[in-house]
Order: structure tokens, then sequence, then C-alpha cells
């Protein structure tokens, strides 16, 4: 909505006008709800007694201490990790090739990346199942898990990889390589890699934020993540569980962080479908 | 010939490679091309597709393999649409919620008054609030309204119930927490529609005497309302499809059909697969009748805002 | 119909940016007036200010006598007709222009009425249920001017209202534009940066730079008679040249090795000032034959020949200096490089403006 001076301004005719009153109002109002929440979780993750005498650390202490909360988060870790490099090693050369080859395919690439959106992970799992049962090298392990993150995180990377593409106008900077005597190969490796960095990182920042938050797949196949650790505290110990949420948090935070700086260039699409 | 020349004859179709050796660019007819697309739609094909044309397939099939309506008729019944209503009623106030809300804080944003600072902080904290969703804000609102939580508390001792906004209890209480995710996803998309509001729009209507109402009224909001729409149409979409955070919240005990087929399929041992097929299979139906609507919103979106 | 004063107008931009510098002006009722200039000049800054988009610091705007600056745009009764991008997107031709009356609540027979007769005053009256974007850019404008006009104002104004369109549709539409507003008598305020099309539609022009009415006056004078130098090479094409005053009452000048005596009207320079000489290229005229028969021309030789279809601009050296002259495309089929030719100056059409 662009404001226009349509009325004479207020008592001085210099100056600028200010921000109407109650889109401040609106401001203020917002920001506490987003804000409040995590004040309270703070405060309870300080929060409750603890032999007689306030908690103070005693939660976030238990949290570091217990082998669990190590071991799921590490395994996480892995996951999200084998998470980004499947995923780029499947998308990255096939984004390339459609943008060198098969630029019709465009369209179609943007509709498959909205696929996932039609079948969430709660309904996906569903198939899953029986499907995958019969594959029990895969099956049993957490490993799976990764396979299937990619696909929700496609959508996300995707549109990182297209916008990164379609900035460096790839055409012709293929063919310019080709001129110079460049293989394909070589192309995509020397010429298109390193402009496509900024674009790599943002979408795999986005991927391991998806990726560690997930929690519909792994609880309901049964695996020890992060989030279903912290979802089986925060059944018993409320407190606990605050404090494990704040660290979570403060990681997201750090992530999110870290994708504003290196993605301060281009674009950024900050959007999760997975972890609700 | 094989040198870079080669360009010369620029068609759609790039060198291709000719592998070990950086000399040799030779012209490829276009069939093969398409050998590029394999891994990724093999991979697609395996993990997302087959499982779920299988699992559509399935709700129409007994459990010895025959043809069947039986698991689709199931879920008329009174308990599972109940579970179907409390799904829907969920996304519709969620995305009430967040779109309103949304629409209120993008238009402030907007404004050409407000400091550049805003803006960007704005759109980066919405990332983040989006990211948040799941177990951990979950417990942040049990923190905050549940029973034993910080405003709960607070305003207890000032004699007035919450119970009424429990995220652990009540819809529009879920739809609150919802509102966390949903609130963001709607600014980020509402905020490029009300920059695609041109100034000339503004200017003309009160040059042809439309106060600041009027025009909202017949200019500005007629013109935002494909966009507005398919975005509350995404954010349906998105609590509709949600299932950790209401889990968190409510645990077994919840009835929305996310939480019915989690239960359904909990720990590898799926109680009733035909109800887990015919369930998931309703639930499909009803995204993708939201995907067609919003395709279509957004086509009438993007002619008017270009 | 209205008559406009802007008394005083001053506007200054952040940074020291003086955006417009006590304008004056004034537009009879009827009257057709462009706002010439280059951009930045202040011509738009001023237009939007009498629409009532933006303020002055200091200044009054009068429409007939009364101070319009106190009232909000929407309050104004002007049309506006703006560059691009204004008609609103969501209604049709016919209900873009039944929007002034629409909010005006005139019932719905007389709106549909009228709405119907301006888009055929325009030209369109098969387009009516088209939305702008299946009409061209052209038509779109058309559209534009039927719905400034719909709620019958005091005051047409528009802001370079041609200056996104194709080449041809903008001669066509000017003329158009100039046609319509004959026949309602409307007052114009014209804002565009091509001299041409101020030339040729207006009452008067009002040549503007950095803030200023440089000049004021029909095409004819601001042509003919350009006051400063900023008119004189801003409006057509001219030739400048350096002199210096030899005799203020015989009206002589030196320029380069030739002394001309200054034909047009002001001559108040003092003997040995420097001032600038201007001649536009079609009063400058070469003849091919170079017998000297008294007839003021200088030995020149042809630098270059430019077709530009009814005329040839030719490059020519010569005592004076380097000048060109648009001489008939016929005549200048004989003429070829380094030829060389006879300048024949009209010393009356010379004009002396003070130099620095």
């Amino acid at each position: 909505m662009a404001a226009v001076t349509v009325g004479p301004p207020p008592a001085r005719r210099r100056g600028r006008r200010h921000l109407p009153v109650w889109h401040v109002l609106w401001i203020i109002v917002a920001g506490a709800y987003f804000l409040v929440p995590i004040i309270s979780l703070v405060q309870f993750s300080f929060g409750g007694l603890v032999n007689g005498h306030s908690a103070g650390f005693h939660w976030y202490a238990t949290v570091f201490a217990d082998p669990n909360f190590r071991s799921s988060f590490w395994l996480s870790v892995q996951i999200a990790i084998e998470t980004v490099v499947l995923s780029n090693l499947l998308l990255i050369p096939t984004t390339f090739w459609i943008h060198l080859r098969l630029p019709r395919l465009r369209p179609v690439m943007d509709f498959v990346s909205v696929l996932p959106f039609v079948v969430p992970p709660i309904v996906l799992i569903v198939g899953l199942i029986p499907f995958l049962t019969p594959f029990t090298f895969l099956y049993s392990r957490p490993e799976v898990l990764a396979f299937i993150y990619v696909v929700f995180a496609l959508p996300f990377l995707y549109r990182s990889l297209d916008a990164g593409l379609r900035a460096i106008n790839l055409r012709t900077l293929a063919e310019a390589s080709a001129n110079c005597g460049g293989s394909t190969w070589s192309t995509l490796v020397r010429v298109v890699l390193p402009n496509l960095r900024s674009a790599v990182i943002v979408g795999s920042f986005l991927t391991v934020a998806i990726a560690m938050g997930e929690f519909t797949i792994s609880s309901l196949l049964s695996f020890n993540t992060f989030p279903v650790y912290l979802f089986n505290i925060g059944q018993t110990t409320g407190n606990e569980a605050a404090a494990l949420s704040v660290i979570s948090l403060l990681l997201t935070w750090a992530l999110m962080v870290s994708l504003y700086l290196v993605g301060r260039g281009g674009r950024t699409t900050a959007q999760v479908a997975a972890t609700r | 010939m094989e040198t870079a020349q080669a360009p010369g004859a620029v068609r759609s179709d790039a060198p291709a490679t000719t592998g070990a050796g950086a000399r040799a660019v030779r012209w490829r007819p276009g069939g093969l091309r398409w050998l590029g697309v394999v891994p990724l739609t093999a991979y697609l094909a395996f993990f997302l597709i087959i499982p779920a044309g299988e699992l559509v397939v399935d709700a129409f099939r007994t459990p010895n393999g025959a043809f069947t309506l039986g698991n689709v008729s199931t879920i008329f019944q009174a308990q599972y649409l109940s579970s179907f209503g409390a799904s829907l009623e969920l996304s519709a106030l969620a995305a009430l919620l967040g779109g309103v809300l949304g629409l209120l804080a993008a238009s402030a944003i907007v404004h050409p008054s407000a400091p550049r600072l805003i803006r960007s902080s704005v759109t980066t904290f919405s990332g983040m609030a989006a990211n948040f969703a799941g177990v951990p804000l979950a417990f942040a609102f049990t923190s905050t309204l549940g029973a034993t939580g910080v405003i709960t508390v607070a305003f207890r001792h000032a004699g007035i119930s919450l119970a009424a906004i429990n995220p652990n209890a009540t819809t529009l209480g879920l739809a609150l927490v919802y509102n966390y995710f949903e609130f963001p996803l709607m600014l980020l998309l509402l905020v490029p529609a009300l920059d695609g509001l041109k100034r000339e729009w503004r200017e003309a209507a009160a040059n042809l005497g439309a106060g600041g109402f009027t025009y909202w009224r017949t200019v500005a909001f007629p013109i935002l309302l494909p966009s507005l729409l398919g975005a509350m149409v995404l954010l349906f979409g998105g609590a509709f499809s949600a299932y950790a955070t209401a889990y968190a919240l409510s645990g077994s005990t919840g009835n929305l059909v996310t939480e019915l087929i989690g239960n359904l399929t909990n720990g590898n041992i799926t109680v009733d697969p035909q109800l887990a097929y015919a369930l998931a299979f309703g639930m499909m139906i009803i995204i993708t009748l939201l995907m067609v609507v919003y395709y279509l919103l957004q086509r009438r979106a993007s002619r008017w805002l270009r | 119909m209205a008559r406009i004063e802007l008394r005083g107008l001053h506007k200054q931009f952040g940074g020291g940016v003086v955006a417009l510098d006590r304008l004056d002006l004034e537009v009879a009722s009827g009257e057709f007036v462009s706002l010439l200039g280059p951009s930045g000049c202040g011509k738009t800054t001023a237009l939007r200010i009498v629409a009532g988009f933006e303020y002055p610091d200091e200044g009054e705007v009068l429409v007939d006598g009364a101070d319009v600056l106190h009232l909000p745009a929407s309050r104004r009764n002007m049309g506006m007709v703006f560059q691009s991008y204004s008609l609103f997107p969501n209604m049709s031709a016919k209900s873009n222009v039944e929007y002034p009356l629409r909010i005006r609540r005139q019932p719905r027979a007389e709106r549909d009425r009228r709405a119907r007769d301006l888009l055929g005053l325009v030209g369109l009256a098969k387009q009516v249920d088209r939305y702008p974007h299946q009409l061209s850019g052209g038509q779109q404008q058309r559209v534009a001017l039927a719905r400034a006009l719909a709620h019958e104002p005091g005051v047409l104004l528009l802001d370079e209202p041609l200056s996104a369109l194709d080449a041809k549709v903008r001669v066509q539409l000017r003329e158009e534009v100039r046609r319509i507003q004959l026949e309602l008598g409307i007052t114009t305020l014209y804002v565009t940066h091509d001299q041409e099309e101020a030339l040729s539609i207006s009452d008067r022009v009002a040549v503007m730079s950095e803030g200023r009415v440089e000049q004021v006056g029909t095409p004819a004078e601001v042509y003919v008679r350009p006051r400063t130098a900023f008119v004189a090479s801003f409006v057509g094409t001219v030739n400048r040249l350096e002199a210096r005053v030899v005799s203020s009452v015989e009206r002589t000048v030196r320029c380069g090795e030739v002394v001309l005596t200054v034909g047009a009207d002001v001559f108040d320079h003092s003997d040995g000032t420097s001032v600038a000489l201007y001649l536009r290229p079609e009063d400058v005229g070469l003849r091919t034959t170079l017998n000297g028969d008294g007839d003021n021309g200088l030995p020149g030789r042809v630098r270059s020949v430019t077709f530009l279809g009814p005329v040839t601009r030719v490059g020519v050296d010569c005592g004076l200096g380097a000048l060109v002259a648009d001489v008939s495309s016929e005549t200048a089929l004989g003429l070829s490089l380094d030829q060389p030719v006879s300048v024949v100056v009209d010393s009356a059409r010379l004009r002396t403006i003070a130099a620095g």
C-alpha cells in the first residue's frame, strides 16, 4: 500500500509524515504476541523449586548431563547432514540440467515442488510404512529419515537453486564456457557452482532446519531424534522440557542469523512445512 | 566440427559433454537430454509418488486386495466426520486469524513512513518464527497459556479465567498457537502483494474524489482480494496438515484428523490400516481441492498485480 | 472554466535540492499551457502541487482566486491523467470512467450514459467493457483521459501522458487531446519533456529549468524569440556562436573573422561585451555557386550531411565557426563532403543573448 499525500500535512508543511498511531499499536501487540511465549518459556526453564531452592540453571544442567540428550541431538545432526548432502547431490545437477537443456520442464518442476504440500508428512507416512517395510535394510535404520526428509526439503532447496540460477543467466554463461572449450561437467563445477554458493547455502540451511525439527515421521517410525526426545521429556518434566526448548530455540536462531548473513545478497525464502 | 566454433550454430541444445578431456564439444540431438532428470524422477517416484499412489489405491482395497468402497464410506461415520469437522474448523480459524492479523501487520510495515529497519527485521523474524513450529512451540505456549502458564496464572489473580484459550484443550487456544507460524507466513506472502499496489491508483482515486477509506473499499481491497484469499488458502492447508504441534499439546486425546492418523500409525503397528488409508486419502482430496483454488486465485492476482 | 495562478511556489528537498524556485505562472480560463523542460526541472513537482499530492514550502496556488492548498487532493475538483498504470485493473473501461461519478453518487443510468459518451469522445465506444490489461497503451491513456473528465472538473492536469507510448501513437494522441480540450474548453496544464509535443498543441509554453520558468509565451514566441540561452538551446536545434559587440549603435558584432549586423529586436549590449549569437538551422542558407554577388555569403566547406526526411542537416565550417544548416533534401542531394559552399546568414534572424 503506497501511502500518498492526499491531505494537507499536519501543522507544518515541511517534515515527513509519521506512521499512523494504530500501525504502531499493531506492531507492539504483534511483538508482544511473539515475545511473551518465549519469555514464559525461559521463565519456566529457570522455574520451580529444587530441594527448597529456586532452580537456577538446574534444569539446563540436567539436560546436558542426560546421555539421551546428546545421543538424540547427535542423531538429528547426522540425519540433517545426510539430508543436506543427499538433496544437494540430487537437486544441483538436476536443476542445472533443466535450466540448461530442458527449460520447458521448468513449469513442471514448479508443480513438482508443490507436490510435497499435497502429501504432507502425516499422509506420506501412511503410504510409506507399507511400501518401505520390505526394504528392511533401509527401513530399520535412522538413515531412512534422511531419504524421506529430502522430499520435504525439495521445494525450498529447489526454489533457492532456481532463483540462484536465474540470477546468473545460466544460458549465457554456459555458452561462454562452451566457447572457451569447457565440457558441461566443467561448466557445472567451475562456472555455475561458485556462483550458486549463496543459493546452495541458503537452501541447505533451510534443509537443516527442516531435518532437525521434524517430528511427525521420526516419532511415528520410532526413531529417537531430538524433537522426539524433546517431546518425551515434555511428557514428564515441564521445566526440563522448557530448558530443552530454549536450547532448541537458540539453535534455530543461530541458524536463521547465519542464513540472514549469508543470504543477504539474495532473497531468503524462509518457510518450513515439516516441523508442524 | 569439434572445436569451440560450434556455438556459431547456437540452437536450444547447448553442447553436451564428451567426458574426459577439456577440448571436444559436440552437439547432441534432443532425446538423450531427458536422462538428466531420471535420478530426480526415480527418487521422487520411490519416496513420494508410489507411496502416495499406493495409499490412494489401498484406500479402496480390503485387506485381501479386493476392490471396496467400504474404507472410504467408513470415514463418513459420525465420529470421523466430526474429526474432519474439527480439523476444518481449526484450519479455518487459524487461517482467519493469521490472515487478518497478517494483513494488518503487512500494511503497517509496507507503509512508506515505516523505518527501513522495521521491514527487514520483521521479515527476518517472520522466517524465524515460522521455523519455531512443532514441539518447542507447543511447550512455549503451554508455559504461557496452559493451566499453569505464566499468563493464565497472572489473569487468574485478576479474577479472569483464560480457560477458553487453553491450547491444550480448546480449538481457539490451538488456533492461537498455530498463529505463530501462520501469521509470519501471511506476512511474507502479503508484503509483495501490497508492494504491488501502484501509487498511481491511490493518487488517481484521490484525484477523482475518493478519500482513504473509499479508495480501500473500492480499489485496493478488491485488487488485493485474490492474493489475500490465496494466502489464506495456503494458511488453511498448512494448519490442516499440521501434526506435531497439535500432538504435543493434546497427546493422544486430540480429535484432529492428523492426530487420528497418528494414533493409528504409531509405533510401526498400524492398528487399522484401512481406516488410515481412507483418512489419509480424504486429507489428500481436501488439500488437492485447496491447491486448485489457490492456483485459480493466483492467476487472477498475477493479472492484476503485475 | 477555472483560472489557475501559481505564486511564488518554492520547494526544497532534503539535501538542499531546490525543486521549485519561487515559481510564478498564470493559466487563463480555457487555456492550454505546457510545462516544458528536462527531467528534474520541477515541472512534475509543480503539477503535483497543483493536484494536491505534494506541498510547497512556500507560495500559493489559487484557482479562480481562491487558495486550494488547504484542500486535500480529493476535494480540488481537478482531473489528472498520469503517465501510466493509473487505470484500476479490477474495473472495466466503463467502470473506470464511472468511478468519479460513483463517488459523487450519481444515479446509475446517468453514470452509464456519461461514461459511454466520454468513451465515445475518445474513440473507444466499442471497448467499453474491456479491462485495462486487454487494452493497448494508447487505449489505456484514452480511458484515463475520459475518466479524468467524467466529473466535469474545472482543471485538467496531464503528467507526461504520452511518454510511455510509441512514437506514432504519441503524435496521434496528442492531437486528440488538444481536440478534446478545445471542444470542452477546459483549463489545462500539461507537463512534458518533448518540445515538439509542447509546441504543437499548446496555447502557451512555459519553459522550465532548475525550478524556474525561463520563459512563457506562445510556441512561436518561444521558438523564434528565445529570451535565455537555455530556452534557445532547449527548444529546437540552434547554432550558438560566441561573438563580441563591436558597436551597440550600429548593432554589429564580431564573430570569428566576420562582422555581422544583428537584425532581431532588442540589442541592449554595450560595446565590447561578450554575447552569444543564436541562429536556427533553417535560417542558414547554402549556395553552391561561389560567385560573390554581394549576397552576404561567406565561404565555407561542407563537413557533414545528415538526411532527416523532409530536410537534410548540413554541417558547414566557415568564417563564423562550425554551423548547422537545414536545407531541403532536394537541394542537399547535390552536396558532397568537403564541397565548397557559400553560407548566407539572415541577419534579421540573428538573436543575441548576453553571454555568461
